[in-house]
């Protein structure tokens, strides 16, 4: 008992993201012309997913006290490489995919040594690679375009009943015993596949757990005799390949490449949003990726709402701004409850 | 809820099975279409679609991109101010407007959302002119009519809205050789828009194929004003210090600032083309005597009155071209109207081309900025 209150108290940041966010979707659902339906859900699915992606990709460097700038500009480097990689034979299409993702990864495993050897601070060192890897994508997709799997791209951004379909098996999605998932979305399906087979994994690893413990405390964890240069370059690793996840998943959605400067940025600072909101400290070491996929869920639920609710459109971004504030705001609730005001600077 | 997805699903098998055949939702006929006047094909190979006729009132969204210009601003309050004209009100249950931002998957999903919310038509400016077969195959499956305008698709699956860009850039080039008569060289400054659009392309493209084919002597100095007056007014200003005088200028956009720059330089009044601002307009009214020979051609804003009656013509069951042309509005110096044409009392920013005449369309200056008053109550 007194184990669970602990831990409650410990991931209160993640359970008021998770809270806020059922709040949402279950108005938004209730307000929907049509209602709950798994058409909806698959929509809502894959307008969330990509951002889900990057912000976990920010996530992992923030954990350690950093800030990655080029979360939005390995995705969109990833989006302009598989363009170009997404189309052939089956086997074709898996090596793209192999590629993409480890170009996400070899992105942040660039950022990473320059941070570590290069000794420069995070912010800097990534809004630098940033502009590099926006670089190359203009260079490998002048203009937008590219050649997408139709098969490919209209099965992976809708229920599994659609791959089954598409791809011949299960009876073609009518079997008796895959009637009971068949109506999941593949974008959730995937998502949940992320966050439980890799993220949980490196979190309790050692090096993931370094990766907390240089947030909290660089010079403690130096001490402790933890491998830090390992872990700074594992974190952003890690980061770049959650970024190619993104970016491989916006090729799919769009069945194109666009090395769109704009959207970058805009990728950027909204996984910024959606780490403080799901309860990851921008201070480090407090926070967990699965929060940024709540607060990535919330950042779009809000918007969901702009497409139900008569919402003037040119007051639409202050009303997201106050709605954004006021989310944010929760997490510093605790400031109330504390005895001790020095207790805040740790 | 299920029922509802097993019973589509079926069409969704086919569509999967025969890649190429169309089991989309408009039929494709063959022309000519409804109203060619207001709706008229870009050429002579473009197709036709009809939708079934289905009844009013119909439920009708707008899903714009970037919001934060002057452009898109208009655009939106437009929009509302043309829904709001009573036959036009009588035609729509409900109308909503969104803006998505720069974020392509966002867009994306609010085509989506609305589709799954049983819209029936869907106007829209795409944020990127690829990435969008899964919502067009989903407006197909479900009967939408989506138009996109303006920013349009690389696609020939939609019925789309714009105007001819390069025809815009030709009417630049034949203004210009109008007004010299028979002069065959000179130098001509050509302000240019942002860098890699199409429409910026097009213009450049169809500029230069005019006075090429004239045979004359013309040495055309590029610079780039990005549409904006500030970056227009700076660059002009740069370029007469460096070229000292032009026999002619070509303004994209930003034409108040590229005028306002040969004003401030002391440059004489050539013969001009440039865009549709209000404030261009106020100064071509006062200089036109000092030889400032203006041509204003503007790429209106009011564009998504046409698209969405394009779309309330396709929800009636008309037949309509896959591309359509809008007219490209034009008003000469000697043709300035105070409170026709331009409005002394309205902001420089404001675009005055907002009436289409073929169309029907008539939204005037007021009305727009009646529902700007509203909005900031």
């Amino acid at each position: 008992m007194n184990d669970l209150r602990v831990r409650l108290s410990q991931n209160a940041a993640l359970l008021t993201a998770i809270v806020v966010f059922i709040l949402f979707y279950v108005f938004y659902n209730m307000n929907h012309p049509r209602g709950f339906s798994v058409a909806v859900l698959i929509q809502n699915s894959n307008e969330v997913f990509t951002l889900a992606m990057v912000a976990m990709a920010q996530t992992v460097p923030v954990l350690m006290g950093g800030l990655d700038l080029s979360v939005g500009a390995i995705m969109t480097l990833v989006n302009t490489i598989a363009s170009h990689l997404l189309n052939g034979s089956p086997m074709q299409i898996a090596f793209g995919m192999v590629v993409s993702l480890a170009a996400g990864a070899a992105c942040g495993f660039v950022n990473g040594c320059i941070v570590v050897y290069g000794r420069i601070q995070p912010i800097i060192a990534t809004l630098a690679t940033g502009a590099i890897f926006l670089g190359l994508a203009l260079f490998l997709r002048p203009s937008p375009g590219g050649n997408v799997d139709d098969d490919l791209s209209w099965a992976a951004t809708n229920d599994l009943y659609e791959i089954a379909a598409t791809y011949g098996f299960a009876q073609n999605g009518e079997a008796g015993w895959f009637q009971p998932i068949s109506w999941i979305p593949v974008p959730l399906l995937l998502l949940v596949l992320v966050a439980v087979l890799v993220w949980l994994p490196f979190a309790r690893s050692v090096t993931g757990r370094t990766v907390y413990a240089v947030g909290s405390g660089e010079g403690a964890a130096y001490m402790s005799g933890l491998s830090i240069d390992r872990a700074k370059i594992a974190a952003f690793t890690l980061g770049g390949f959650f970024a190619g996840i993104g970016g491989l998943y916006l090729t799919l959605q769009t069945s194109s490449g666009n090395a769109d400067i704009p959207q970058a940025g805009a990728y950027t600072l909204n996984s910024i949003a959606a780490v403080v909101i799901g309860g990851t400290s921008l201070l480090g070491g407090v926070g967990t990726a699965i929060g940024s996929i709540f607060g990535a869920l919330i950042l779009r639920t809000i918007s969901f709402n702009f497409r139900i609710f008569e919402i003037d459109p040119l007051m639409q971004p202050l009303f997201e701004g106050t709605v954004l504030l006021a989310a944010v705001s929760l997490g510093a609730f605790r400031v109330l409850r504390v005895k001790n005001t020095l207790e805040l600077f740790r | 809820m299920f029922n509802f997805k097993r019973a589509i699903a079926p069409s969704a098998l086919s569509l999967m099975m025969m890649a190429s055949a169309a089991v989309a939702a408009p039929a494709k006929v063959a022309g000519p279409g409804f109203d060619p006047g207001c709706f008229a094909p870009w050429n002579s190979e473009i197709g036709y679609f009809q939708w079934e006729k289905r009844e009013g009132p119909h439920k009708i969204a707008i899903v714009n991109g970037f919001v934060g210009n002057t452009w898109r601003i208009q655009m939106i309050q437009t929009a509302k101010a043309y829904a709001s004209q009573p036959d036009i009100a009588a035609q729509i249950e409900e109308f909503k407007v969104v803006s998505t931002g720069t974020d392509v998957a966002a867009q994306l999903g609010a085509i989506e959302d609305f589709i799954n919310q049983g819209y029936d038509a869907i106007v829209t400016i795409a944020v990127s002119p690829e990435g969008f077969d899964r919502v067009i195959r989903l407006a197909d499956r479900n009967d939408v009519v989506l138009v996109p305008f303006d920013n349009v698709l690389d696609t020939d699956k939609v019925m789309q809205v714009n105007k001819d860009q390069l025809e815009m850039g030709r009417m630049y080039g034949r203004w210009l050789l109008e007004q010299f008569g028979d002069k065959s060289e000179g130098k001509i400054l050509e302000v240019r828009g942002l860098p890699g659009n199409s429409v910026d392309r097009d213009r450049n493209i169809g500029f230069h194929e005019v006075m090429d084919a004239s045979g004359g002597n013309w040495d055309i100095v590029e610079v780039v004003g990005n549409w904006d007056d500030g970056t227009a007014q700076k660059v002009t200003a740069d370029a007469i210090a460096v070229h000292s005088q032009f026999d002619g200028v070509v303004v994209q956009g930003g034409t108040t600032g590229a005028v306002r720059a040969m004003l401030d330089a002391g440059h004489p009044m050539v013969p001009l083309a440039g865009e549709a601002e209000n404030g261009f307009r106020k100064i071509l009214a006062e200089q036109a005597d000092n030889g400032l020979k203006a041509i204003s051609i503007g790429q209106s804003p009011g564009m998504v009155s046409v698209a969405m009656k394009a779309a309330l013509a396709a929800l009636d069951g008309q037949v309509m071209p896959q591309l359509i042309s809008i007219p490209i509005p034009s008003t000469r110096y000697d043709e300035l109207e105070a409170g026709k044409n331009y409005w002394p009392d309205l902001t420089d920013n404001f675009f005055t081309v907002n009436e289409f005449p073929a169309c029907d369309v008539n939204i005037t200056a007021r009305e727009i900025m009646t529902k700007d008053a509203e909005n900031l109550e």
